[in-house]
């Protein structure tokens, strides 16, 4: 048989004759019992009999007996190809029932569930759908659920198998704290835009001065450091202020990037961005063991916040939001980043001013402690730009 | 055992604050419909498929021999053939041969039953070859063929070129070619394509393949006579290729005008093919353009299940006057809800807009229909509708692409040519327009 001779009718000017395969997936919440959802997963009986062999006498025509007594592998099939879930929320789903519906297409299977959550439903939830994913790609689940008046709703597949639905209005005020703490604790538990700030804050106690006060170019603030020593400074909101300025420039130029990169206008591979923030850490640090920039470090901050920006919107990456909602989340998470480093700084900067006289600090913290930074974040660099695996360093890497 | 979901509760609130994006469609149909039953049953129409689509559910039957579903039967050869492809190409999951014959098995069943359905197996089996790099020529032949089935003639197209571009003489690309690039408007790449099947193919497909463009093209005579002639020669060919012969015979004739004739050759072609999708819908366009609705019905009642059969069946209801047009209407646009609610729309466009202005007279949004329709297929049936829901709206000017479009290539079909000339007319004379609509 020529094969292909036959492909050349499927060719006619006409779509088939009717649509794929659909399964349709409801659940509903409950008013008496706010850790349960109802479901009710419809699946088109010539679509399960495609993966199952439910026609227990071969005649072709299946009945309500050979389905019957198939319900038990049937649901083990279906019910294990969705998960219901939330932010820390599990669900068991429990078949509760089986009956019959008629669709369009033919007649599907009524399973009935229950999806019973370790906590009260929040208001959104996800539905991971993987039903038939091996068999046919061009299968979709119409996906509904009911809360109280609300209906939300989604079409799931193999290229998009999960969705979010937001079972209750967004709330903006909990959304602002929740990306607020985001923030908080993408910063104390990112050692690398820790290790950067430290660098800048390690010398704002201090300033240089040179023994040769000639060699000084004026206004400029860029100065050899040979002969320069470092001079305590005489008052605590002088280098507060150079800080509020360092600071500033950091959380400026950090939020441009990382708005930027969240709304998808700048798009640096990750790669160059963690080797960059590991750079960004070497030569800060670097300023402070041999000093170069001694003035205006806030535009250090400035210069390299751009990069820790784009670093930041990693944690917020794949955020797709409704405008209203991703202002919210973006200005929650950059003021948590701000509360973060604030919450570091301000401790630090007077503790540093009582200690800023003794050798321990001016060479112990300052000098030493810069080197060791630079190791790190040396070794963080050869990580990223190389993809090199370091023993030991795993301890120090962040994430 | 009762329900856990309620679905007169769901209904219930599916009314006031849902958001899918079909109860858009639904408000702008009940916006437009003039009488108050008509919009009721649309209304409760589209608020059922919001409810999980069902028709009826869910119920438990009344007894455990109710047969719910009739399927592909083990009597039928073409079940037991991909069942023994299946059980082959499982045992040696990795050769190519046994998973493009049994995805072709599938497209075969597919395309004569019209279940879509195996559209979706084909893709699920070739699958895993399809990752390989490069991807075997004969995977990526299925692939084009499912591409193009699902209306994804652009994909489709690129990758019969680069199945040339590897395989010059892969006679099954050019004739899929030819078929993507008619169905797309070009004829010159139909053409081309045609050419290169020449002293290489099958002498009578190759006669189709040239025949198909030659009648649209305006060239119906020679069409008729090329395949005549070839048909006489090779009577041993497959009763499928036959069928399609006698198919492409019966479009001769009806671009030729020769009514008697083409009905002939349709009755054969049906013959050779009972229950072929394509033919059942062209052979009952046919007589509907010609009055002849009676004849319509009682050819595709039986074959309701098919969206396309389905749709004659119900325009051919409505021309009769007969009462159960109007529920079926409204199953019809439930079915189109489906697709939409899937997100496949734009695989019937052209259907949907047929539906839109003979059955529901909304004839801007059939409009709005054929102008997204026609960035995917311009054939002469979507030029057609084109035109017609245009003329029917009131914008004629609307269908300038469409007369731009025939007078550039040369498509000579004698419907849309007129079409074509009443919408000229239309667009001359600005204050008759909308009145000259059939």
């Amino acid at each position: 048989m020529k094969w292909w001779l036959l492909v050349l009718l499927a060719v006619a000017s006409s779509a088939a004759a009717h649509k794929e395969s659909d399964a349709y997936l409801t659940l509903a919440t409950d008013a008496s019992t706010p850790k349960l959802l109802h479901g009710q997963f419809d699946v088109a009986l010539r679509d399960i009999a495609f993966v199952m062999d439910v026609d227990a006498n071969h005649d072709s025509a299946l009945t309500w007996g050979e389905v019957k007594s198939s319900r038990a592998r049937i649901e083990r099939y279906v019910l294990d190809a969705i998960t219901v879930r939330g932010d820390g929320l599990a669900c068991d789903i429990r078949p509760t029932g089986q009956a019959i519906a008629s669709h369009n297409d033919g007649a599907y299977d009524v399973i009935l569930f229950d999806a019973v959550c370790d906590k009260a439903i929040p208001s959104r939830v996800t539905i991971d759908y993987r039903l038939f994913k091996d068999v046919d790609p061009y299968h979709r689940g119409i996906i509904t659920v009911h809360a109280g008046e609300r209906v939300a709703g989604a079409v799931l597949g193999p290229k998009t198998s999960s969705a979010a639905l937001d079972l209750r209005a967004i709330d903006y005020w909990s959304q602002f704290k929740s990306f607020v703490v985001d923030g908080v604790w993408h910063i104390w538990t990112g050692p690398d835009h820790l290790l950067f700030i430290l660098s800048l804050l390690l010398p704002a106690v201090l300033y240089r001065r040179t023994a040769t006060p000639t060699s000084l170019v004026s206004g400029v603030g860029l100065q050899l450091s040979g002969g320069a020593r470092w001079m305590p400074v005489p008052k605590l909101s002088g280098a507060m202020v150079e800080l509020v300025k360092v600071i500033s420039g950091f959380t400026l130029s950090h939020s441009l990037t990382l708005t930027l990169s969240v709304l998808g206008y700048v798009d640096l591979p990750s790669r160059l961005v963690e080797s960059g923030i590991a750079l960004s850490i070497i030569i800060a640090a670097l300023n402070n063991v041999y000093p170069s920039v001694t003035r205006r470090a806030w535009v250090i901050a400035f210069a390299f916040g751009l990069i820790h920006g784009l670093g930041f919107a990693s944690a917020l990456a794949g955020l797709s939001l409704p405008p209203a909602a991703m202002a919210t989340s973006l200005g929650g998470f950059t003021l948590g980043v701000e509360l973060g480093q604030e919450s570091i700084v301000l401790p630090f900067l007077p503790l540093a001013f009582l200690v800023r006289r003794t050798r321990f600090y001016q060479t112990g913290i300052v000098r030493w402690g810069s080197v060791a930074i630079i190791a790190i974040a040396g070794l963080w660099l050869v990580q990223r730009a190389f993809d090199i695996v370091v023993p030991g360093a795993a301890l120090l890497t962040p994430g | 055992m009762s329900p856990a979901v309620n679905p007169a509760a769901m209904r219930a609130s599916d009314a006031k604050g849902h958001r899918w994006s079909f109860p858009r469609v639904c408000g702008s149909r009940v916006a437009t419909m003039r009488r108050v039953a008509g919009a009721l049953v649309l209304a409760l129409l589209c608020v059922g498929s919001v409810a999980a689509a069902a028709t009826r559910g869910p119920y438990v039957p009344s007894a455990d021999d109710v047969v719910l579903e009739h399927l592909p039967s083990t009597s039928d050869a073409r079940v037991r053939r991909f069942t023994s492809l299946k059980r082959i190409a499982a045992a040696k999951p990795g050769d190519v041969a046994g998973v493009v014959a049994l995805a072709n098995s599938y497209l075969d069943y597919g395309r004569d039953t019209g279940d879509a359905r195996y559209l979706g197996r084909a893709q699920a089996v070739i699958a895993p070859a399809m990752r390989r790099r490069p991807a075997p020529v004969d995977v990526l032949l299925v692939q084009a063929t499912i591409l193009q089935s699902r209306h994804q003639f652009d994909e489709s197209r690129q990758m019969l070129n680069d199945i040339l571009a590897r395989d010059r003489d892969n006679m099954q690309a050019w004739l899929t070619l030819s078929s993507v690039a008619l169905v797309q408007g070009d004829l010159a790449g139909a053409q081309r394509a045609c050419a290169h099947l020449i002293g290489s193919a099958d002498a009578l497909v190759t006669a189709g393949c040239i025949g198909s463009r030659a009648t649209v093209a305006g060239d119906a005579t020679t069409a008729l006579h090329l395949i005549d002639t070839l048909l006489a020669q090779e009577p041993n060919e497959p009763p499928a290729i036959q069928s399609w012969a006698h198919g492409l015979l019966a479009d001769a004739s009806r671009y030729l005008g020769k009514n008697t004739r083409a009905d002939a050759e349709f009755k054969r072609a049906l013959a050779l093919a009972p229950g072929d999708n394509f033919l059942l819908a062209d052979y009952a366009d046919f007589l509907l353009d010609r009055g002849r609705e009676r004849e319509a019905l009682d050819l595709v009642k039986a074959y309701s299940q098919s969206d396309t059969s389905f749709l004659r069946q119900v325009l051919a209801e409505s021309a009769l006057g007969l009462p159960i047009a109007r529920a079926d209407t409204a199953a019809m646009a439930s079915r189109f809800s489906d697709l939409e609610q899937r997100g496949d729309s734009r695989l019937y466009g052209r259907e949907e807009a047929r539906f839109a202005l003979h059955l529901q007279h909304d004839a801007a949004r059939s409009l709005r229909l054929a102008q997204a329709n026609w960035r995917i297929q311009r054939a002469p049936e979507d030029m057609r509708i084109y035109l017609e829901a245009a003329l029917a709206a009131g914008q004629p000017a609307a269908a300038q692409p469409v007369v731009d479009f025939v007078r550039r290539t040369g498509f000579e079909d004698p419907i849309v040519h007129a079409l074509a000339a009443q919408v000229t007319r239309a667009i001359s004379m600005p204050v008759t327009a909308g009145r000259q609509a059939p």
